[in-house]
């Protein structure tokens, strides 16, 4: 347990790293990740320590994140304001995102199909 | 005041001023949240992200304590954000080896939601009049919130509206998702499953594992990949738009 935490927060502290001095675009924390995964496909297995902590933290993603989402209610003049366009705008994506996806995934699993 | 008054506001003013007040009333709320979710049969709107923010809102409202407060001591759930967002590497993982075969027509599919689902939420929003910053929180939306949040804060946008915004984009995903799918006459799990992914991310995920375990491995696969992508890509885009 203990060395899975520790070798993640190498490799963020890696990824804060070079976001710092080389890639300021790319957040830290994405970039440990990239380099974590990178490492993973070079080794080609998970140690039984990192997939512990791994699986721990995805169990339970979403505690981390309500701080800042409470923050929510400094906006909320803002988005009262606005709530017909901004649920407007959630409901047309979300629809469109998934049609999208999914259709462009037929669409070119069928043209492997016929090539096969 | 009578003593006994005093005694509990100088305790309420020890407890308000440590960071465990902020960090017992976070984990409480989820834990409350939680609870509902499995209760519900893990029904989307049930989200427990979503019933701990409503609780921790109200709970401020009624102590008047201001957000800032708050935010001081749950920093440090805060903080483990980035952490978390790093372990997202060890799904990602297990997704890549056991999918190879097939990861080029997810990339595609994946780059074409992903496009979609900006220009789609920007367009709506620009046509009907909302403002800069509520438009500019929608770039990130689709992706995953801890790095959704990265992503806003790079782009000086705000990391709480991005947030808001995710979770709201996944319980409507989640909520839709297989209507959506029957719809468009969508028969393959895999095809199903990434869809729900690309476009809501945690929560739709959480959604294709309860209807299909194929499903759920292919949508926590696009999520991972458009939490990666997402923060390459994303800043090159708004400077384009």
């Amino acid at each position: 347990m203990i060395s899975g935490l520790v070798q993640i927060l190498l490799w963020q502290g890696l990824g804060e790293l070079v976001s710092h001095f080389l890639l300021p675009i790319i957040p830290g924390p994405v970039l440990g990740l990239i380099f974590l995964l990178i490492f993973l496909l070079v080794r080609g297995q998970v140690n039984a320590s990192l997939s512990l902590v791994s699986d721990a933290f995805s169990q339970h993603l979403g505690v981390l994140f309500i701080p800042a989402a409470v923050g929510v209610v400094l906006f909320l003049p803002q988005l009262r304001a606005h709530a017909w366009s901004v649920m407007a705008a959630l409901l047309v994506s979300v629809v469109s995102t998934i049609a999208v996806t999914a259709l462009v995934l037929r669409f070119t699993a069928k043209r492997d199909a016929h090539d096969s | 005041m009578t003593p006994d008054g005093l005694k509990i506001a100088e305790i309420w003013v020890y407890l308000s001023g440590s960071p465990l007040f902020a960090l017992i009333l976070t984990l409480t709320a989820y834990q409350v949240g939680h609870l509902c979710y499995q209760k519900t049969d893990k029904y989307p709107l049930a989200n427990p992200v979503a019933i701990a923010v409503l609780l921790v809102a109200i709970c401020l409202y009624v102590v008047d304590m201001p957000y800032q407060t708050y935010f001081e001591g749950a920093q440090f759930v805060h903080f483990l954000l980035g952490t978390a967002t790093v372990s997202l590497a060890v799904p990602i993982y297990r997704g890549i080896s056991s999918l190879r075969s097939r990861l080029i027509p997810l990339l595609v599919a994946l780059l074409c939601g992903g496009v979609v689902s900006i220009v789609s939420a920007v367009g709506v929003a620009t046509l009907l009049g909302a403002d800069a910053a509520i438009i500019g929180a929608f770039y990130p939306k689709s992706v995953t919130a801890p790095i959704a949040m990265g992503i806003a804060e790079r782009l000086g946008v705000s990391p709480t509206l991005t947030a808001v915004f995710a979770i709201v984009t996944g319980i409507l995903g989640a909520m839709l998702g297989s209507t959506i799918l029957n719809l468009l006459g969508m028969k393959q799990w895999w095809q199903r499953g990434f869809a729900m992914g690309t476009a809501a991310h945690g929560i739709g995920t959480s959604r294709a594992f309860a209807v299909h375990p194929e499903a759920g491995t292919y949508a926590s696969l696009a999520m991972g990949l458009h939490g990666i992508l997402g923060a390459l890509l994303i800043p090159l885009l708004k400077n384009y738009l």
